[in-house]
C-alpha cells in the first residue's frame, strides 16, 4: 500500500502533499502541549508499537499472512487527532528507515495510511459503539472499524493510481480492494481482539480515548479533509488537466517535445546497447567507489 | 545549616487504582549517608524513591535540604535529587547517548556552551569512553546502558543520588564495576535493592520496608544478620554475613 | 539483542556521510522531484540520472547489492502496472518503462539519503527545516523504543511457541494473537508512563530541549550548487 515515487502523477502527489502537510500542522496545533505533556512519550511508544506490530507477519488463514496495521486501533485508543499524528509518524519513519513509500509520494501515503484509516476507523467505531468502550458492542464495532480502515485506503490508493495513469482502475481496484477485503478481516479481528483484551485487563485505558472531546468543527474538518481529495479524484479522473509542475518546466525550458526527446527510448529491441549501457554505469559506480576508498587511504582518518 | 539531606514525615501514598503503596513512612537521612532500602517486592521501595524528587506526591511531608518538595522550587529539587531508574530503557529515551545526557542539564537551564564539557565529564565519571556519546542506546550492552543511565543523572551534579535496583540483571563483573563506581561517589546515596551483598559492602545503614511501612532501621551489619527479621520480610541473611557468623562461632 | 536492520550503513565514512542532514534532505528531495519531471521517453535524461545515482552509490560506499535489494519493495506495484501494460498496447509499454525508471531512480536517491545520515541527525535536520515538533519528538521515541518492543515481541513469541503444539483453528489463533498484541500494547502504555516519570525526574516541563545545531562546512554549499547545476544541465542541455 505504500506508494513508491514515480507512480503518481505530479499534480496528485503535490495535491496530497499539501493536504497532508496541512492536516499534520493543524493536528499538531490542535493537540495542545500543556494538556498533553504526559501524552508525548505515550504517543511515541505507541507509534513504536504500531511500527513493531507491522514488522511482524503472522500466518493467518491458509497460506496468507497478516499483521496489525493499527490505524483504527490508534484512533479508538488515542482519539482521532493524536492517533493521526502517530500514524503520520509511522508512515514517515517507514519511508526514512525502510524506504517503504516514496519521498514525494509521502503526502499520499500519509493520507492513505494515516488520515483515512484513523478517521474512518474512529468514526465507524464511534457511530456503532456510541459511548460504550467495553462490552460486546464495542468489540463488534472494533471489528467493523478495522475492516473499513483497510478497505477505504485500498479504494483511495487505487483511485489515485488510476488518475495518475499508472494502474487503470479496472486492474487496480479489484486487485487492491479484493486483497484488502480479505486482509481486512484479520485487521478487524485483531482490532476487536485487542479491544476485548484491554476491556478485560485495563478498561480505564479504553475510557481515556473516549474522553477526547470532539467538536462539530473537528467533525466538519475531518469530513472535509477526506471528502475534498476524494471529490477531486472522482471529478478529475476523466479530465486532462495540465500538470502544474510540468507547466512551469515548459515555461522555463520550452515544450516537452523539444526537450531531451532526441533519443527516444524504444520499448523493445536493442538489447546489446542496453547491456552495454548497464556495464558502463556499473563501471562508473565501481570507479567512484574505488576513488573514495583510495583517497581515504591517503588522508588522515579521524 | 540543616543537618538532614532528606526528612520524610508521615508520608502516605495510594495508586490511582486504590492500592496503598506507602503507609506512614518516617525517614531521616543525613548529608553524605549511604542508606539501603530493602524489602520484598511491592514493599514500596520504588514508590518511596519516586517521592524524593516529586515525580509522585503523596500526603505528608518530604523535605530535601530543608525545603519541602511540594510548593518549593521544583527545578531546584530535581537538580538536587538525581533518580536512576531500574530499567535503563525507561531512562534513556533519546536517539543518542549524548542527547540523553544533555536532557537534564538543558531542562535545568545550563548554558548550551557548557554542555559538551559536562557530557565528557559525566562519561568519565562512569568510566565510559567519550566515543560512546554518538551511539544510540539500543546498540549498547546492559552494563553500558546502566552506566549511561547513571551518567544522565550525575551530569546534573546532584547532592542526593537515589538508585532503584542498580545491580539487577548485571553480570558479576559489571556488577562489581558498578559497586566500585558508587562507592567512590561522595553524594548522599539512597539505594533501593534486593542485592544484600552489595548493601554489606556499600551502605553502612539499612532501612527494611514491608507493606508500605518502615519495619526496621539501623546498622546494616546487625540488621542483615538478624535471621528472624530477614525471614519475616521475605529476605535472606547474605552469605558473606553467614560465613562471618560461622567463623565467629 | 542487536537490531542492525534499520540504519546499517549510516555510520560509514564517506564524503556523503560528512554532509549536514539539511543539505542532504534538500539536495535529494530536489533530485527526486527532478526525476519525476523527466518527460516520458526522454532516454538521455534518464541515462544521466542513472549515471549520477551510480556515482553517488559508489561514493557513498554502500554495497550496491543492498540498494538493489531495497528496490524489490516496489515489486507489487510493478506487477500491477505490468499487468495493466500487458492489456494495453505499445504506448502502455512505453509508459511502464518510464514509470519503472522513475521509480528506480527515486528509490535509489531515497536509499542514499537515509543510509548516509544517522537517524538522530536526520531528525535534527527535519526539525530545523520546520517539521512540527510533535512529529520529530514522536519519531525520536519511535526510533528509541522500536528495538525495546521488538525484543519483547520476540520473547513473547518464544513463550507462546513453547506452550503450544501444532496450530489451532484460525479464530483461536487470532484470539491468541490479539491477546499478545494486547499485552504488548499494555507494556507499551506502562513503558510510556515510566518514561514520562524518568523525563520528569530530569526536569522535563513541556519542552524537549535541542542540543547542538548541525554544522555546515564548505562541502554543503558545494553539494547543493552541484545538484542544482546538474539538474539544470540535465534538462537544458541537448547532446
Amino acid at each position: 500500500m505504500h506508494i513508491p515515487d514515480g507512480f503518481l502523477a505530479n499534480r496528485i502527489a503535490v495535491l496530497l502533499n499539501v493536504v497532508s502537510a496541512g492536516s499534520v500542522f493543524f493536528a499538531a496545533r490542535r493537540h495542545s502541549y500543556d494538556a498533553a505533556a504526559r501524552a508525548i512519550p505515550l504517543m511515541g511508544v505507541l507509534s513504536a508499537f504500531v511500527f513493531a506490530a507491522q514488522l511482524l507477519n503472522f500466518p493467518v488463514f491458509g497460506g496468507t499472512s497478516g499483521h496489525l496495521v493499527g490505524g483504527a486501533l490508534l484512533g479508538i485508543l488515542l482519539g482521532p487527532i493524536a492517533g493521526f499524528l502517530c500514524m503520520a509518524t509511522v508512515v514517515i519513519a517507514q519511508a526514512l528507515f525502510m524506504q517503504d513509500g516514496g519521498l514525494v509520494a509521502l503526502g499520499a501515503n500519509i493520507f492513505n495510511i494515516g488520515a483515512v484509516p484513523v478517521f474512518s476507523g474512529y468514526a465507524v467505531h464511534r457511530l456503532l459503539a456510541r459511548e460504550r468502550k467495553t462490552g460486546m458492542r464495542a468489540v463488534t464495532a472494533g471489528f467493523a472499524a478495522g475492516w473499513i480502515s483497510m478497505m477505504l485506503p485500498a479504494v483511495s490508493c487505487s483511485l489515485q493510481l488510476s488518475i495518475s495513469n499508472a494502474i487503470p482502475l479496472a486492474v487496480g481496484l479489484p486487485a487492491m480492494a479484493g486483497y484488502h477485503a480479505i486482509i481486512g478481516i484479520a485487521e478487524g479481528g485483531l482490532t476487536a481482539a485487542v479491544i476485548s483484551f484491554l476491556a478485560r485487563v485495563r478498561p480505564e485505558l479504553l475510557k481515556e480515548g473516549a474522553s477526547v472531546r470532539i467538536g462539530i468543527a473537528d467533525w466538519a474538518g475531518a469530513l472535509l479533509l477526506v471528502a475534498v481529495p476524494f471529490g477531486i479524484f472522482v471529478l478529475g479522473a476523466g479530465s486532462d488537466l495540465p500538470d502544474p509542475l510540468e507547466t512551469v518546466l515548459e515555461a522555463v525550458l520550452g515544450p516537452a517535445g523539444e526537450r531531451g526527446t532526441a533519443t527516444v527510448m524504444p520499448a523493445s529491441g536493442r538489447l546489446l546497447e542496453y547491456m552495454g549501457l548497464a556495464v558502463f554505469i556499473i563501471g562508473v559506480m565501481a570507479a567512484a567507489w574505488l576513488a573514495v576508498r583510495l583517497g581515504r587511504g591517503h588522508g588522515h582518518r579521524q | 545549616m540543616n543537618e538532614y539531606a532528606i526528612r520524610i514525615t508521615r508520608l502516605k501514598y495510594s495508586y490511582p487504582d486504590g492500592t496503598r503503596a506507602l503507609d506512614d513512612v518516617d525517614l531521616d537521612i543525613r548529608h553524605g549517608e549511604r542508606v539501603a532500602i530493602v524489602g520484598p517486592s511491592g514493599a514500596g521501595k520504588s514508590t518511596l524513591l519516586l517521592h524524593l524528587n516529586a515525580v509522585l506526591t503523596g500526603s505528608g511531608m518530604v523535605r530535601i535540604m530543608g525545603q519541602p518538595v511540594d510548593g518549593g522550587d521544583i527545578r531546584l529539587i530535581r537538580r538536587q535529587v538525581g533518580l536512576v531508574f531500574q530499567d535503563p530503557n525507561d531512562q534513556l529515551f533519546c536517539p543518542t547517548v549524548k542527547e540523553d545526557i544533555a536532557f537534564g542539564p538543558l531542562n535545568l537551564g545550563v548554558p548550551p556552551a557548557e554542555i559538551p564539557g559536562r557530557i565528557l565529564r559525566a562519561l568519565q565519571d562512569v568510566g565510559l569512553d567519550q566515543s560512546i556519546g554518538g551511539r544510540s542506546s539500543h546498540h549498547l550492552s546492559l552494563g553500558e546502558r546502566k552506566r549511561v543511565a547513571l551518567a544522565t543523572v550525575l551530569v546534573m551534579r546532584p547532592d542526593i543520588l537515589a538508585l532503584d535496583e542498580p545491580t539487577s540483571n548485571l553480570d558479576p563483573r559489571n556488577r562489581k564495576h558498578l559497586i566500585e563506581l558508587l562507592s567512590e561517589l561522595v553524594t548522599t546515596l539512597v539505594v533501593g535493592t534486593h542485592d544484600l551483598e552489595m548493601v554489606v559492602s556499600l551502605c553502612p545503614r539499612t532501612v527494611v520496608m514491608d507493606g508500605g511501612r518502615v519495619v526496621a532501621d539501623g546498622d546494616s551489619l546487625s540488621l542483615l544478620a538478624d535471621e528472624r527479621l530477614m525471614e519475616a520480610h521475605g529476605l535472606e541473611v547474605p552469605l558473606s554475613l553467614q560465613h562471618r557468623q560461622a567463623s565467629q562461632a | 539483542m542487536k537490531h542492525g536492520f534499520l540504519d546499517r550503513y549510516s555510520n560509514l565514512d564517506s564524503p556523503l556521510h560528512g554532509l549536514e542532514a539539511r543539505t542532504k534532505i534538500l539536495g535529494f528531495t530536489a533530485l527526486v522531484s527532478a526525476v519525476l519531471l523527466i518527460p516520458p521517453g526522454a532516454g538521455w535524461n534518464f541515462f544521466v540520472f542513472f549515471l549520477l545515482t551510480a556515482i553517488l552509490i559508489g561514493v557513498s560506499q554502500i554495497p550496491p547489492a543492498y540498494v538493489l535489494g531495497r528496490t524489490l519493495l516496489i515489486l507489487p506495484f510493478v506487477l500491477l502496472a505490468g499487468l495493466a501494460a500487458a492489456l494495453g498496447g505499445e504506448q502502455a509499454t512505453q509508459r511502464l518503462l518510464t514509470l519503472l525508471m522513475r521509480a528506480f531512480l527515486c528509490l535509489g536517491f531515497l536509499v542514499l539519503m537515509t543510509n548516509t545520515t544517522g537517524f538522530a541527525e536526520l531528525l535534527r535536520g527535519l526539525r530545523r527545516l520546520g517539521c512540527p515538533r510533535v512529529i520529530v519528538m514522536n519519531l525520536g521515541f519511535l526510533y528509541r523504543y522500536l528495538f525495546v518492543l521488538l525484543d519483547e515481541v520476540l520473547r513473547m513469541r518464544q513463550a507462546r511457541d513453547c506452550r503450544r503444539v501444532g496450530r489451532g483453528p484460525a479464530a483461536a489463533e487470532l484470539k491468541v494473537l490479539g491477546s499478545m498484541l494486547g499485552s504488548l500494547l499494555l507494556r507499551s502504555f506502562e513503558r510510556g508512563e515510566r518514561t514520562y516519570q524518568a523525563m520528569l525526574a530530569r526536569g522535563y516541563a513541556h519542552d524537549f530541549p535541542v542540543m547542538r545545531p548541525g554544522r555546515f562546512t564548505w562541502r554543503d554549499p558545494v553539494f547543493l550548487v552541484a545538484v542544482t547545476a546538474f539538474i539544470c544541465l540535465a534538462f537544458g542541455w541537448k547532446p
